[in-house]
């Protein structure tokens, strides 16, 4: 199956991830993996952007708590971004939005995170 | 036969269910024929569509013998049952060597008489069973174990498998040894059922089959009801039979639901009328509702669960209430609203569930999908309870239209339980909002709520039917979609929440599952079915107040 794909680019202690499809456990999971990877190289600012994000499920959300966690756990910074009605809904529901920022578009948490400092 | 049965050219819309029977019974996918439940509401046409099975496979093959049995609640007694059972079984297995259906009149034989039919055809497979069930005759336990392990037995001396087909199975929970019934008798159908070569496909009634330990794991196959286009070539053969021209109304048919057994009785009595017209239908329908045949077998089922005038008129008003609310009906509310105990409220309510009169999943009771038997009920109840006269309840009928369901467009699919078959189901229902116009909000919404529904499915899904069964009806400002499969029962009673350790489940995320549907649709409903459990998801489109509720949410 191939209904999934992640790619993501980084600038300085930002990095920005643009999942693809649909969000289920493998998805989530390499989602996971990449923000370890981006943490653990001293970038604390995240941001994941849903414009290409087609579904999500429960099981893709229970592993994005994992992530909520390690940019805690980092002291890190984590934004959503470019999410549908739809999308955020759901992680409103399951009481994940309120440990993230959210904003319209890339643009918008970029300029929020370099602000930051 | 050892029966009556339609003609084959007047069975209509069931070719596709005997092939996959007969298919399934010849192993002829590959697979080990399993014993199977049929399953389906009064009238849907369990009981023929075995026979046509047998007729099917005594006449069309010889890899597997056919038995047909129905049980008579006037056999209920261990002994009598046993030699009834075994006797048919040995003149049908008899009867198939070369096909004489001249044996099957015999199926009332002594045992001396059978004695000597075995004799005559020279079966030493049969002398064997007969002598062992002679011997055994002295204690009724021991004989029907060896009558109901007839059709292994032989299997097992000539090679030749066998189908056995038994027709109203659940009766057989009443069986009995000096009058004392004993649930454990039916249990000896375990080991026969369990063996390759003697699968069993039984038919009853669906809720108490699904009750009963011998057939509750089985995997069940529903028989659906006829489409529109079988059940308007039932009706032209009946036209046909009762030499009537014309043809049924069209919206009568949707009402009648595709219940073979309704058609037939409503047609028949329009056809005493060479050619009718709409309201002989009209009058023929509120006939049968009030004292036809269609009417009586209602009857005398509420009958066999409430022998007595004094439940029998609590059944009929608890009845009445549940086919006329619009929610689920708890016991509690059941006792309070009827003034009675909880544990009253329960039996009544539970008898109703096993009569089929009412659905009766996870601790609430509510109205079965059959406008016909709500009318019925509702004549019932005025009649016994109200003191209304026949003549009034016709008058009222015919000023009714006719029952008709409305014409949903729906779509149904099947889908094999793989990787990630949740979003074939969910961009289908993308392309069918796209098709129909519909409010896209609103369907992105539902295809949230579907995916975490398929999810359950396959999470829970068992037995070797690795499907799911997606079926979506637009109807109007209505969307719904149901979701069932062999799963077990997912949710707790009364609660709707997940069964299984809590902390484990939200540690999956698995316990936002329904939470998620039950903010995405308007309305979540999970119903027992013949072939598991059903997730129903109700998104009301013309007032999408769930689409509003996401504006809530604020954006930096």
């Amino acid at each position: 199956m191939n209904n999934f794909s992640l790619t993501s680019k980084s600038a300085r202690d930002v990095a920005v991830m643009m999942p693809k499809g649909y969000i289920n456990d493998m998805g989530a999971e390499r989602l996971e993996q990449t923000s370890e990877q981006f943490l653990g190289k001293g970038m604390k600012k995240l941001v994941v952007n849903f414009s290409e994000v087609q579904y999500i499920n429960t099981i893709g959300i229970s592993i994005f708590t994992g992530i909520v966690q390690k940019a805690l756990d980092y002291n890190g910074l984590l934004c959503f971004t470019n999410m549908k009605k739809v999308h955020r809904e759901v992680f409103e529901t399951v009481g994940l939005i309120k440990h993230v920022r959210v904003f319209k578009d890339e643009e918008a948490a970029l300029t929020y995170l370099n602000g930051r400092g | 036969m050892p029966f009556s049965a339609l003609q084959e050219t007047d069975f209509f819309g069931r070719k596709e269910e005997l092939a996959g029977l007969a298919r399934r019974l010849l192993r002829e996918d590959g697979a080990a024929a399993q014993s199977a439940v049929l399953s389906g509401p009064l009238g849907i046409g369990k009981t023929e569509l075995l026979k046509q099975l047998f007729g099917h496979l005594f006449w069309r093959q010889d890899r597997i013998v056919p038995f047909y049995y129905t049980v008579n609640p006037a056999l209920l007694s261990a002994a009598v049952f046993s030699k009834d059972y075994l006797t048919r079984y040995l003149c049908q297995r008899l009867a198939f060597e070369k096909k004489e259906q001249a044996l099957f009149s015999l199926e009332g034989l002594s045992l001396e008489g059978l004695s000597a039919l075995v004799e005559e055809r020279e079966a030493v497979w049969a002398r064997e069973i007969l002598d062992r069930f002679i011997r055994s005759s002295g204690d009724p336990i021991d004989a029907l174990r060896v009558a109901v392990s007839a059709p292994h037995q032989a299997a097992f001396a000539t090679g030749m498998p066998a189908a056995v087909l038994i027709d109203e199975f659940h009766r057989l929970k009443d069986l009995h040894i000096g009058g004392i019934p004993d649930p454990r008798l039916v249990s000896l159908f375990e080991a026969p059922m369990s063996f390759r070569k003697t699968p069993h496909v039984v038919a009853g009634s669906a809720a108490e089959l699904h009750e009963m330990p011998v057939a509750s794991g089985l995997e069940r196959i529903s028989v659906p009801p006829l489409g529109p286009e079988d059940a308007a070539a039932r009706a032209l053969s009946l036209f046909r039979a009762c030499e009537a021209e014309g043809a049924a109304p069209l919206h009568l048919l949707r009402g009648l639901g595709g219940n073979p057994f309704y058609i037939a009785c409503v047609i028949r009595r329009a056809c005493g009328k060479k050619d009718p017209s709409e309201p002989d239908f009209r009058k023929a329908y509120a006939r049968e509702v009030l004292e036809g045949p269609l009417a009586l077998s209602w009857s005398s089922v509420l009958k066999s669960y409430f022998p007595g005038p004094g439940p029998r008129r609590t059944a009929l008003t608890l009845a009445h209430k549940i086919h006329h609310t619009n929610e689920p009906l708890s016991c509690r509310r059941i006792a309070k609203s009827l003034s009675l105990t909880d544990d009253q409220a329960e039996a009544t309510a539970h008898a109703l569930h096993l009569a089929g009169l009412v659905r009766g999943e996870f601790g609430v009771f509510r109205a079965v999908e059959d406008g016909v038997l709500r009318d019925v009920i509702d004549c019932l109840y005025q009649r016994e309870l109200l003191g209304k006269s026949s003549h009034d309840l016709e008058e009222e009928l015919l000023k009714n239209p006719l029952p008709e369901k409305e014409g949903a467009v729906r779509f149904d699919m099947t889908l094999p339980m793989v990787k990630e078959t949740e979003l074939v189901a969910a961009q289908c229902l993308e392309q069918i909002g796209k098709n129909l116009n519909l409010n896209q909000d609103a369907v992105g919404q539902l295809q949230i709520a579907v995916i975490e529904a398929c999810i359950n499915a396959m999470e829970h899904g068992k037995g070797t039917e690795k499907k799911i069964y997606i079926s979506v009806a637009a109807d109007g400002d209505r969307l719904e979609v149901s979701i069932e499969s062999a799963g077990r029962e997912f949710v707790v009673q009364e609660s709707g929440e997940p069964f299984g350790d809590r902390e484990g489940i939200k540690a999956a995320g698995r316990g936002w599952g329904i939470k998620l549907m039950k903010r995405f649709a308007d309305e979540v409903r999970f119903e027992k079915t013949a072939r598991g459990t059903k997730t129903v998801l109700v998104k009301n489109l013309a007032n999408p107040a769930g689409v509003q509720k996401e504006d809530r949410t604020g954006r930096e």
